[in-house]
């Protein structure tokens, strides 16, 4: 792995660009989790009476608010990546100069992560915006950190996929077959503990599930041990993750 | 005095900074680029003509860095090319072939962005932009979009920004292509300019004019391999002669013809419905022709184009 601190300068390229498209960007990312918010929070709520003594929308808004990172990081690394490569061939001059193909991908990632941050932080704001807090403001740190961590842990497994992937069609088997399905068994909606047992054991192996359930804890301010599981579970997989869609996506653009 | 200016000046001209040895690249089954060797001087501008699919882009990737050597090696300004050398990066500027350039940023984010990846700090490389905006005459378009600007100044821009970290080493893969007879000399300049400044060049392209034009030895390249090295002039010299006469007639004549006119011209070809006759001097061959009477004739200088098509063959490459 040749990387080296000009991932920043990756980075810095596409805040640059970004400006052009900020206030699209904010109405996209922020549209979906609204409606789930609106919807199932407040509509389909009003009739579900309290989960573990609070209204539905406290059990929702953690859930809805890191699916919304790990869908703004899956775009990201998909769509916006692939325009980067095929459409506009970026990387080939990048990979010209002292920056390395590594140092190019991961430097896409790390965007796509802050592209996360930034959906979550404005769910974030509209939560809370509805009552809806975290624990403490000591739980505040911790959430940005594991939205950092979600976001890059989606957009590196984004990254593997783009780097087999033909055109754009190809995306739909990944956002349709498996981040959406993810998305209902993960327990955003309903807690998991109402699955029959297989479909709670299949659940352990999303990567959301455990992004979920640290959410939720830190809304709660349910802090234990028993959450060491969820943060291994996301550093490991996060791990092979980001080694994975790099060398995947060094492969194809090293020819 | 004099002399001795001369003799060091001339070695330095000599002294080789790319050499490559038994360079080679394949794709799985396919040998793009066939165990080739070259060695190419500094200050020195150095063209590989040849047709599509010769190898010439893949040659030159190698060199600087973006594509990985199957065999053999190239060395650059004393260190082996590879994948992971950023410090060849570093000094070499790139005129890609396609047009690489940014659409989501200005012209100037475009070059301060660039400018970034090469540690080139933020004060130094606006003197920098402005410069070479400047030297590549869009200081107007500083602000505009890259899909606001006509392909001619898209490849300039690639021009400035090949310069950006003061390049020993600017590679040029087919840097004229798709642009007007303005627009192709301009560049030309633009590049013969860096080469009095001292910069090493390599050059690829299929137009022989451009060869001309910029190179001062070039190499054929045809299916992976170099066919022909040499200086222009010289390699027309040898393999044509001084003249070329074209004669559009059937193939059936040509036995006869040749017989007629022999031993007037030093070599000869068919391609299709034109008989092309090689020779150093056409006077007596013309005096001949016009007795014969043919109609149809073409009398022309000998250029870089015959001896390319001489070499890789007149009919279409496919």
């Amino acid at each position: 792995m040749n990387l080296s601190y000009r991932i920043y300068y990756v980075f810095l390229r596409n805040l640059i660009s970004y400006k052009r498209f900020i206030i699209p960007t904010f109405v996209v990312s922020l549209g979906q989790p609204l409606f789930y918010l609106v919807t199932f929070g407040l509509g389909m709520g009003a009739y579900m009476g309290h989960f573990g003594g609070k209204p539905y929308l406290h059990f929702l808004v953690p859930g809805v608010l890191i699916s919304s990172v790990m869908m703004a990081a899956t775009f990201e690394c998909l769509y916006g990546t692939f325009v980067k490569i095929v459409h506009e061939h970026l990387y080939d001059s990048l990979v010209a100069t002292p920056v390395s193909a590594e140092d190019a991908v991961a430097g896409d990632i790390a965007w796509a992560s802050f592209r996360g941050l930034i959906s979550g932080t404005l769910m974030l704001i509209i939560a809370m915006a509805l009552g809806v807090l975290p624990a403490s403001w000591t739980a505040l740190p911790a959430l940005v950190l594991l939205m950092i961590f979600t976001g890059l842990l989606f957009a590196s497994l984004a990254m593997i996929v783009t780097s087999v992937a033909p055109n754009f069609d190809f995306f739909s088997y990944y956002t349709e077959l498996i981040i959406t399905p993810m998305f209902f068994f993960s327990g955003v909606f309903f807690p998991l503990d109402r699955f029959p047992a297989w479909m709670q054991t299949f659940a352990q192996f999303l990567p959301l599930t455990h992004a979920v359930a640290l959410s939720r804890a830190l809304f709660a301010g349910e802090i234990s041990s028993a959450l060491l599981i969820h943060i291994a579970a996301l550093c490991a997989l996060g791990t092979v993750a980001f080694v994975v869609g790099i060398k995947r996506m060094k492969k194809r653009l090293i020819t | 005095m004099i002399g001795l200016c001369h003799i060091i000046h001339f070695k330095n001209a000599m002294d080789s900074v790319i050499s490559a040895d038994r360079l080679t690249k394949k794709y799985g089954e396919l040998t793009a680029v066939d165990a080739i060797s070259f060695s190419i001087n500094e200050g020195e501008c150095f063209g590989f003509l040849g047709p599509n699919g010769a190898g010439k882009t893949t040659t030159v990737r190698m060199i600087h860095c973006v594509s990985p050597i199957s065999e053999g090696s190239v060395s650059v300004f004393g260190q082996a090319a590879g994948i992971n050398n950023r410090a060849i990066k570093k000094i070499t500027g790139v005129i890609p072939q396609e047009i690489t350039l940014d659409n989501d940023l200005t012209v100037y984010e475009n070059l301060m962005v660039f400018a970034r990846f090469f540690d080139i700090p933020r004060s130094e490389a606006k003197e920098r932009v402005a410069g070479l905006l400047a030297f590549v005459e869009l200081e107007h378009k500083r602000n505009s979009r890259i899909g606001q600007l006509s392909t001619g100044m898209k490849r300039r821009i690639l021009i400035a920004r090949a310069l950006l970290n003061n390049p020993r080493l600017i590679i040029a893969d087919e840097p004229t292509t798709g642009l007007d007879p303005q627009a192709r000399h301009l560049i030309w300049q633009r590049l013969r300019s860096l080469k009095k400044q001292g910069v090493t060049l390599i050059l690829t392209t299929q137009y022989m004019e451009e060869a001309e034009q910029l190179c001062d030895r070039i190499v054929v390249m045809y299916q992976g391999r170099i066919l022909k090295e040499g200086v222009p002039q010289r390699l027309v010299q040898d393999e044509i002669g001084r003249e070329v006469v074209e004669i559009r007639a059937s193939e059936e004549g040509d036995a006869g013809l040749l017989a007629t006119l022999s031993p007037l011209y030093t070599g000869h070809e068919r391609a299709g419905d034109t008989l092309y006759l090689y020779c150093t001097d056409s006077h007596a061959l013309m005096e001949r022709m016009l007795s014969l009477n043919l109609p149809n004739v073409l009398h022309r200088p000998a250029t870089l184009e015959d001896v390319f098509l001489k070499l890789t063959g007149r009919s279409l490459i496919e």
